[in-house]
């Protein structure tokens, strides 16, 4: 059943400053620190930006100039879909000769899936294919801009007379600590403090639009106060008694993704040029280290660096589970799988009765006591005929079945609660992991080439589904 | 059971089903595996249309009657320059002009499609109304706005039909009263 290979029915427990608990393929390890991670304990940093509809590259900085969006692609107002350029053949006079007419191409855009056109709000064609449609100017930008400058400037001055503070107190001042300080307290304003962590001596030039000197007299901005006015605008007089037209009255979804303007009704509903994507990086926190580094090149889905679990950590599946009956023994058949390329050692044991990672299962597992051995993966198995099956010695009660680096192995459940809920059970899974990240110390015989293997052990809960009736 | 008439500039495939009283107008092309079923009423089919593959139109009884109680057939209309596009199902009684019924779309007997009209795919439109001109219905919760124009009569995509589908399939011919169908 392939409701059996869901994700979420084997999920992994992460140690790390949350215990978190997902399933394996959403994990990433650290070989390093020899410990999984999960999304919630790694740090995220943005790679580079890319527009998902052109796949065209930015640069982070030419990306804020443009406020995160595509200069070439647009959106649909209507369903966010992406927009693409039509052209239409229409008659006009030539310059020359104004009796006779030429076929001129316009473009409009349109969109495929809600059929929205740049027609509905009044656009009118443009002559060229890209580059002749503008967005609406915001009537309030002007007054933003000028805003944002003042307060930059007060934060700056701000972080200045604090620093000036600091040195006067302490003869011997650490600039990394007081520095770190100023970044957490005073960038408010700024980009945020993410930038600022990776380089913590580093001289803040976030504000870069202001390039001050210490001690230079900067021009004074001066914002005058926003003015509230008594008269407010009437409502208009039929606005309870006319009817509404439904069509005409944008949804809150697509009012909202326009939040300089919010247009109330559909026709000035403007198509907005797409927003960016980003591709982002995984950094293990403990030891800094890259855990997962995509590619440059936005058409590109493969990795620099691809630290997931799922190619260090055995993974558990579910394959067959009997009816299932309260405080009845019944056999679940599960699926080890190997993902390295040298035999593993795999032992299972139950979870001990206070066992503080244990809270959420519902039933009574018994594991095989012997420990599995599991082939390495070969990918050239099943070219290589001349091979020689390698023969382990299996017990059929324990080992169902055995096939390159997978194995099939039978557990007994016994089901404890009588509620309609899920049946639930942990084991700890304890293997050995060598880890060929270290450094391989030659032995002084010169005869052990192998890395040392350490054991790992994980917790893992498998979702096993109701109670037979 | 009365057999089919086609026009004479029909294109109807053999492979496709037509079944019952089912009259086609010129300039139609129907694919093969198009189904057309008259089961309790007779339908009649414009000009222009284009009715493709696994496309379902039928005059069915309504669920809850049963094919032995007395019920005047009711013919369905189907008007010029619609699309019934791979797979979808009609049961409306009444279509008009230039409408498109996307992929996998389902529309309901009690439905009826004025002009310029537009299901998208996968929509399911089982209400009792009339739907106004020009109306789209797209997305998963079926969501609906007006558009300002109707969408164009597919003439490049039906003379193109027109050309190339003889030269692959046997078409049906013309059937006149009186003649058993061939």
């Amino acid at each position: 059943m392939a409701s059996l290979l869901q994700p979420e029915r084997v999920i992994y427990l992460v140690r790390g400053e949350k215990r978190i608990r997902a399933p394996l393929s959403q994990l990433y390890f650290c070989r390093y620190c020899s410990e999984l991670r999960s999304l919630e304990c790694v740090s995220h940093e943005v790679d580079s930006h890319y527009c998902p509809s052109c796949l065209e590259n930015m640069p982070s900085a030419e990306a804020k100039l443009k406020k995160n969006r595509c200069a070439n692609c647009f959106d649909c107002p209507c369903c966010m879909h992406t927009l693409s350029t039509r052209a239409t053949n229409i008659p006009c006079p030539l310059p020359d000769d104004p009796t006779k007419t030429a076929m001129k191409k316009a473009y409009y855009l349109a969109c495929g899936f809600c059929r929205w056109t740049s027609r509905d709000v009044g656009m009118a064609d443009k002559s060229v294919a890209s580059g002749g449609w503008q967005e609406p100017e915001n009537p309030h930008t002007q007054r933003i801009n000028k805003l944002i400058e003042y307060y930059q400037q007060l934060a700056h001055r701000e972080k200045q007379e604090r620093d000036r503070k600091k040195l006067a107190r302490r003869r011997q001042c650490m600039p990394l600590a007081f520095s770190q300080h100023t970044i957490h307290v005073v960038e408010k304003y700024g980009l945020g403090t993410r930038l600022q962590r990776q380089r913590p001596g580093a001289p803040i030039s976030t504000l870069a639009g202001l390039s001050l000197k210490e001690g230079e007299d900067q021009k004074e901005i001066t914002i005058e106060p926003a003015q509230a006015l008594d008269e407010v605008e009437p409502l208009p007089e039929d606005c309870y008694t006319r009817p509404i037209s439904l069509p005409e009255v944008t949804t809150l979804r697509q009012r909202l993704l326009q939040p300089d303007f919010q247009p109330a009704g559909a026709t000035q509903l403007h198509p907005r040029h797409k927003h960016l994507l980003m591709k982002r990086s995984l950094r293990c926190r403990k030891c800094e280290h890259n855990l997962s580094k995509p590619e440059f090149n936005p058409t590109s889905i493969k990795f620099k660096i691809q630290l997931v679990a799922v190619s260090y950590i055995p993974e558990v599946r579910i394959m067959s589970i009997p009816n299932l009956r309260y405080m009845k023994e019944s056999q679940v058949l599960l699926t080890l799988t190997n993902p390295v390329e040298n035999i593993t050692h795999v032992t299972l044991a139950a979870c001990d009765e206070g066992d503080p990672d244990d809270i959420n299962s519902t039933a009574k597992i018994i594991v095989p006591s012997k420990e599995l051995v599991l082939a390495g993966k070969d990918a050239a198995a099943e070219y290589d005929e001349l091979a020689e099956p390698q023969d382990f010695q299996d017990d059929p009660d324990v080992v169902a079945f055995r096939k390159s680096n997978k194995i099939g192995f039978f557990i007994k459940v016994i089901p404890q609660r009588e509620e309609d809920a899920d049946v639930i059970v942990s084991l700890k899974i304890r293997h050995d992991f060598r880890n060929l990240a270290a450094p391989i110390r030659q032995n002084e015989e010169g005869g052990d080439n192998t890395a040392e293997a350490i054991w790992l052990t994980h917790h893992v809960e498998l979702r096993l589904g109701p109670l037979a009736a | 059971m009365t057999d089919p008439n086609f026009a004479a500039g029909a294109v109807v495939c053999v492979e496709s089903e037509i079944r019952g009283d089912v009259t086609i107008g010129p300039r139609t092309v129907v694919h093969p595996k198009a189904r057309i079923i008259a089961e309790a009423g007779p339908i009649v089919i414009g000009e222009g249309n284009l009715i493709e593959e696994q496309a379902l139109i039928i005059n069915s009884y309504p669920e809850n009657i049963t094919p032995e109680s007395e019920l005047e057939p009711k013919t369905m209309t189907i008007g010029i320059n619609n699309v019934f596009e791979v797979g979808c199902v009609s049961q409306a009684l009444k279509i008009g002009d230039n409408n498109v019924i996307e992929s996998k779309a389902d529309v309901g007997r009690n439905v009826i499609l004025t002009s310029g009209c537009i299901i998208g795919a996968f929509c399911q439109v089982n209400t009792c109304e009339v739907i106004p001109e020009n109306t789209v219905i797209y997305g998963s919760g079926c969501m609906r706005r007006v558009q300002t124009e109707r969408p164009q009569p597919q003439t490049l995509q039906l003379d193109f039909l027109m050309k190339i589908l003889p030269n692959y399939h046997h078409l049906k011919k013309t059937v006149k009263a009186g003649h058993a169908a061939s």
